[in-house]
């Protein structure tokens, strides 16, 4: 291979990196929390129990639907287990004459705890917020949102593959890390981050932009298909509903149905549909829990409400819309167990290292080359700045954001939105500090105090919740206290690398303004979440 | 069977760290010779393809190869946590 091809690449590999890479740096945080998604909506809704028995929590739901929305349209339901704080369900009134369909949030969704009762717990997005940020962001609209996270996933894919071309040397220096050696180091903690979980990162940005496809690359839809609804119903197949008949009629036990579907699927149901419930023609439709396939697409069976016979069964997928379902699986790793979710959580953060390594890294390999290291030029002091209000800052906002889940009070109005607000308040507060205060100074309160308000997380718990540690693992329930035992975890990593950025002392020139220690990667704890 | 395959995974990556120059100076002193890396990496490449057939038995053939595929890159950041922050044997002081 020619050098200059390898120059080349090497200079796509950077620039690819760094033009969006703050915008990754968000997504690879809020990705890796949201491996948790179902541990986090628990987590932050301390009051609830864990739910023993699903099917008790779904006569419930029955119950409190026929009595609040015994007339509704449609009935959705999401199968609670014991991972999800309860079944949250939503329904769609029937749509009144001439008046356009609304699409309301709030006094037509309710969540159904432990007991089969509606919940009253604060409010809160829960791990939904980190789900949804994930690729919509937030205060964007969506559709700009998913254009950005969908480009910068495509120059993440550019950055790796040429990444690997460029420093083909990474597999021969697979177990290399040489401590203590500035730029070297930088660049041993950013080939390992990338290097150990290169299969999980190749899979993770290729199957992202998959889930996005039909947004970013939508020709080969509209080269077959005509009809959007025919796409949708290859996609998705489900049963026509009939029209709606006036004549009463009881829905038969939902359980009854949940349980003879869970066994001719072969596995848990995960949603349910009830179509025109309490009418002549009502529609049960339950598909397979995504936590027990690897196809996220599931298969679904159709029951007739009333008599609780079964009439529908999905087709079997079609090749292609297996092989996205399996890969959008693959992604979003609803089916793994408790392990795998570990390693997905673990490799997410060797992402997120990975990124944040390599934003720092473009002014570390730049700072030796300053002609006046007192004034960079504005690009360096930009990129500078942007590290350590991102890396350092979005940290900081998701530790207020969870404490702001803690202490907002409960009849606060539009309380779950206030929680975001604080995210972004505590990122904004970061972004002050970063243009006032040297990089040093800015990089050592931001990790310092990320770290104490991550680490303070558990003690509040322990105190002031049901759910502290030690209550969870006596009672067997170990999803919170694995949250509170990882909190600490990167409470103290956080502050272990504020105090070695705090006690750096650059060895060239003397007045140099500087740089977190370039050790604090090499312990594998770098600013990430 | 779960734990099995991550053992071997360790084990398979234990043996590719130590085939290197500089690991196999911090841990057993001197050079390592062409075919001492040979008798490192042969059983290597074994305990992987082991740490495979273990997943797949523990998990089947759809969960199986990613639960390995985990394995390997947990067995593989194990070791090199290790290798790297353990102080060797061998280690001059710094």
């Amino acid at each position: 291979m020619s050098q200059s091809f390898r120059q080349s690449q090497a200079t796509l590999h950077t620039w690819s990196g760094l033009l969006l890479g703050w915008v990754l740096f968000l997504v690879f945080v809020t990705g890796t929390i949201a491996f948790w998604r179902d541990g986090m909506n628990r987590w932050m809704r301390p009051e609830l129990a864990r739910v023993e028995q699903p099917m008790r929590v779904l006569a419930g739901t029955q119950r409190f639907l026929e009595r609040h929305a015994g007339d509704a349209k449609t009935w959705y339901i999401t199968m609670p287990s014991a991972q999800t704080p309860g079944a949250q369900l939503f329904w769609i009134p029937q749509p009144a004459e001439g008046a356009a369909p609304r699409r309301g949030r709030r006094d037509n969704q309710a969540l159904i705890d432990a007991d089969g009762d509606p919940v009253v717990a604060r409010e809160t997005r829960g791990g939904e917020f980190f789900y949804r940020f994930h690729f919509d962001l937030h205060y964007v609209p969506v559709i700009w949102a998913r254009w950005l996270v969908g480009v910068a996933s495509i120059m993440m894919l550019v950055a790796i593959l040429t990444g690997i071309v460029t420093h083909k040397k990474i597999f021969r220096d697979f177990f290399t890390l040489r401590r203590q050696k500035g730029q070297r180091s930088w660049l041993d903690g950013h080939n390992a981050t990338a290097v150990l979980a290169l299969p999980f990162h190749l899979m993770i940005t290729y199957t992202g932009l998959v889930t996005l496809m039909a947004l970013l690359m939508p020709w080969a839809t509209v080269a077959n298909y005509t009809n959007e609804a025919k796409l949708f119903e290859t996609l998705f197949p489900f049963v026509e509903t009939a029209e709606r008949s006036g004549r009463p009629a009881p829905l038969t036990d939902l359980t009854r149905i949940v349980a003879d579907a869970e066994r001719r699927l072969g596995g848990p149901a995960g949603f349910i549909t009830v179509s025109d419930p309490g009418d002549a023609v009502a529609r049960v439709s339950v598909t397979r829990a995504p936590t027990s396939m690897l196809n996220t697409r599931t298969p679904g069976l159709a029951y007739d409400g009333v008599t609780g016979a079964l009439v529908w069964q999905s087709p079997p997928p079609g090749g292609a819309a297996a092989t996205a379902g399996v890969m959008i699986g693959l992604h979003a790793g609803r089916f793994a167990d408790t392990v795998t979710r570990w390693i997905y959580f673990l490799c997410g953060v060797a992402g997120t290292l990975m990124v944040a390594s390599g934003l720092v890294m473009w002014t570390v390999k730049r700072r030796e080359k300053l002609p006046d290291p007192e004034r960079p030029y504005f690009g360096f002091r930009l990129v500078e700045k942007l590290n350590v209000a991102v890396v350092g800052g979005f940290p900081l906002g998701i530790a207020c954001m969870l404490w702001a889940n803690r202490l907002l009070p409960v009849e606060m109005a539009s309380r779950a939105e206030w929680e975001i607000h604080v995210l972004f308040l505590g990122w904004l507060a970061a972004l002050v500090l970063t243009l006032v205060r040297r990089a040093q100074i800015a990089w050592t309160i931001l990790l310092g105090s990320t770290g104490a308000l991550l680490a303070l997380l558990p003690f509040y718990n322990l105190l002031w919740t049901d759910r502290g540690i030690i209550n969870s693992i006596l009672t067997g329930d170990y999803l919170p206290a694995g949250v509170d035992m990882t909190l600490l975890v990167f409470g103290a990593a956080f502050v272990a690398i504020a105090r070695r950025v705090a006690t750096y002392q650059p060895k060239a020139r003397r007045a140099r303004r500087s740089r977190p220690a370039p050790e604090a990667a090499i312990g594998g704890w770098e600013p990430a979440e | 069977m779960t734990l099995l395959t991550l053992i071997l995974c360790i084990i398979a990556f234990a043996l590719f760290g130590l085939s290197t120059h500089a690991h196999h100076r911090r841990w057993f002193g001197g050079t390592i010779t062409s075919a001492g890396k040979g008798v490192l990496r042969g059983p290597a490449w074994l305990a992987l393809a082991l740490g495979f057939v273990c997943a797949v038995a523990a998990s089947g053939w759809v969960f199986g190869p990613i639960l390995w595929m985990g394995m390997v890159m947990l067995g593989a950041g194990c070791v090199f946590l290790f290798l790297n922050l353990a102080p060797g044997r061998f280690e001059r002081s710094k």
